[in-house]
């Protein structure tokens, strides 16, 4: 049984807007699970699994409402699509980088995930606003995580200090590319889908600038007045299929195996 | 109250022992069973740190969602129960730090199994299956060991290891299941992990200096032989029963008595990987120094910012 | 110069309310808030937990396992075992 979308709502961006949920998550915890047996401490081995695992997780959740809308399967979406045609952020799919980079990107991804979560959540498709309550949940845990770190690694010392500023200058632009606007978008806004990615990358603003400064971390933005002068270029284009070179090797790497026999079982 | 001997002391010990009382840290124990169980402790501990990477190396490269995940998971394990494994070793008064340091100095050894390549998917399964199924075996007896922390360690490990043995079986069904090439692709996989899995097991008994000690102490309860042979006798119907087979003519079932025939590993073989000598030894220390110096920065920082706010918590 | 692999904190877990807090193991942690973070990923993934308690291992106060006369019992104290008492007659108005 299939499920149906009102009328009032555009199909073809929304089915976009739940593609690149599914991708972003998809691919980050592609990323994040690249730390195992690697990371500083084993006890950050065993943490990183886990938030690797919830991501990946939280794509087979949004893959598979999309399967309940087009009858795709999660496994074909992943392991059988072109690269080109993921629609994930080109922010998820650098490599992993050092560790301040990793927890840099992490601790953005996550605040912008709580506060559109927080959207979805409130948002008229049903089908939606159930996932978003339930994801919400083990994002809050990932933010506590990776946020904890920025605020003990932003100054702890002069050398962490450097290597998170450091990260955070390669980063920020990059994640400015999260708010990048989809195509149709403003009919999901019309049709209370969400409040829109303008919003929430101020929003997101609201909570990433003071939380970075507390840590000693200069993000390039300024408040002016009531609005957010952003002093860098973001790094947009992944929502439009237009990616780097990192994700054509890591969809290649996710596929490699699958696609020796992409009819069998695995 | 007069002090005690050290023969009474050793004799309370060994009568502890024998009534299948646990040791605990802070009781008194013999030089020996310290510095064996901390060699035995430490060595299953870095079995499970490095073995992380021959598995984790094909997570990028995991078939499907749940193949994915489940890796990331069972990988997730192996780090989890280095964890509990160090800490039990810790309890004996060897540091962490230390432990580590050894490690990668090359000083400490670690399963051989660990050395060799994992060159493909198939690979990963039959390590869950075959290498976990051994371990499990292995760590089942250990369980009844006489000291408390690592006990009490083998017992959750033992738990979670089920799992470990079912996702690669069931990896390994798929491929005996499938295209005539993943079915090349597992019985390529056992033939190169059957030899190296026995040897898991350590040497036969007249060649291991530890054992007859381990024995009386408990820190063992049955000789490598006779793990050996459990595997042996568990494992081959199960590989059969799939139409794969292990790369020995002369296995049978010996009706007389009731266990498999099998050929011994070349133990000379395994002298050269332990000390050193296998294809991946280098490669896997190199491994996990990279991530140890690179992560240096991040355990001074973390411990730093403590210094600075000792006041919470 | 030797490495930190931070402090140990010795963690408590609590299926749930109602029963004790039980010891698990440890973790090695900068400071406790991590360490209730690291101890939630290490143990408990797979079981069931409502509260996690940590505590630096070096604010653990034993007792000696070599002391055994710590815990020692010599003179008869039966006297405050329920069973050394008669029972009741059934029939006593005192029953009740």
């Amino acid at each position: 049984m299939s499920l149906e979308i009102s009328p009032h709502i555009p199909r073809q961006p929304l089915l976009r807007f739940i593609l690149s949920l599914a991708d972003d998550e998809l691919v980050l915890g592609h990323r994040d699970s690249e730390w195992t047996g690697h990371a500083p401490i084993l006890e950050e081995d065993i943490a990183l699994a886990n938030i690797a695992q919830d991501e990946i997780g939280h794509s087979l959740v949004w893959f598979t409402l999309y399967e309940e809308l087009t009858g795709h399967s999660p496994d074909s979406m992943a392991f059988e699509r072109s690269w080109r045609e993921f629609t994930c952020s080109r922010f998820v799919s650098y490599p992993i980088g050092d560790f301040a980079y990793t927890v840099v990107r992490q601790y953005l991804f996550d605040a912008a995930e709580q506060v559109r979560l927080r959207m979805l959540s409130e948002s008229k498709s049903d089908a939606l606003n159930e996932i978003a309550g339930k994801l919400e949940r083990e994002e809050a845990y990932h933010l506590l995580h990776s946020q904890g770190l920025v605020e003990r690694l932003g100054d702890a010392t002069e050398e962490s200090h450097r290597h998170m500023q450091a990260a955070l200058d390669q980063a920020f632009p990059q994640a400015l590319g999260l708010f990048e606007s989809l195509e149709g978008e403003e009919e999901l806004v019309r049709g209370g889908i969400f409040p829109g990615n303008r919003l929430l990358r101020d929003e997101w603003l609201e909570h990433v600038v003071p939380v970075l400064n507390e840590a000693s971390l200069r993000p390039p933005v300024q408040r002016q007045r009531e609005r957010w002068g952003i002093a860098c270029r973001p790094d947009e284009g992944g929502r439009r299929g237009e990616h780097v070179k990192p994700l054509e090797k890591l969809v290649g790497d996710m596929q490699m195996v699958y696609t020796l026999a992409p009819s069998a079982k695995w | 109250m007069h002090e005690k001997t050290y023969e009474q002391r050793l004799a309370d010990f060994e009568a502890r022992v024998a009534r299948g009382e646990k040791v605990e840290p802070g009781d008194w124990m013999p030089d020996e069973y310290r510095k064996n169980l901390i060699r035995m402790i430490g060595q299953h501990a870095h079995s499970e740190i490095v073995g992380q990477l021959p598995e984790g190396k094909w997570i990028p490269y995991a078939p499907g969602f749940r193949r994915k995940l489940t890796l990331i998971a069972k990988v997730q394990d192996e780090a989890g129960h280095g964890q509990l494994l160090y800490t039990a070793a810790e309890t004996l008064g060897k540091s962490r730090e230390e432990m580590m340091e050894e490690l990668l100095a090359g000083k400490a050894k670690y399963a051989n199994v660990f050395n060799y390549p994992t060159p493909t998917w198939a690979d990963v399964g039959v390590i869950g299956w075959l290498v976990d199924t051994s371990a499990v075996i292995n760590q089942t007896m250990l369980a009844q060991g006489s000291y408390g922390p690592y006990a009490r360690a083998m017992k959750r490990i033992c738990y979670e290891e089920s799992f470990h043995i079912k996702q690669g079986y069931d990896a390994i069904v798929a491929l005996a299941n499938g295209t005539p090439e993943q079915r090349q692709m597992a019985q390529d996989a056992i033939n190169r992990w059957w030899y190296p899995t026995l040897m898991m097991s350590g040497p036969p008994d007249s060649l291991s200096a530890h054992t007859q000690q381990s024995m009386r102490w408990r820190i063992k309860t049955k000789s490598n032989e006779q793990v050996r042979q459990e595997f042996v006798d568990h494992i081959v119907p199960q590989i059969r029963a799939l139409g794969l087979d292990v790369p020995d003519k002369d296995c049978y079932h010996d009706e007389k008595t009731g266990h498999y025939h099998y050929t011994q590993p070349d133990w000379e073989e395994l002298k050269r990987v332990v000390n050193g000598g296998g294809p991946c030894n280098a490669e896997r220390l190199a491994a996990r120094r990279k991530a140890h110096e690179e992560g240096r920065w991040v355990r001074e920082a973390l411990a730093a910012k403590r210094t600075q706010n000792p006041a919470s918590g | 110069m030797m490495d930190t692999q931070w402090e140990t904190y010795e963690v408590f877990h609590q299926s749930k309310r109602g029963e004790a807090h039980v010891h698990v193991g440890s973790v090695h942690a900068p400071d406790p808030e991590m360490a209730l973070q690291l101890a939630r990923d290490q143990f408990a993934r797979r079981l069931k937990c409502v509260s996690l308690w940590v505590v630096r291992t070096k604010d653990i106060t034993a007792t000696d396992y070599q002391n055994e006369s710590f815990f020692a019992q010599v003179t008869d104290k039966s006297y405050r075992d329920p069973k050394a008492f008669e029972a009741p007659d059934k029939n006593s108005p005192h029953e009740s």
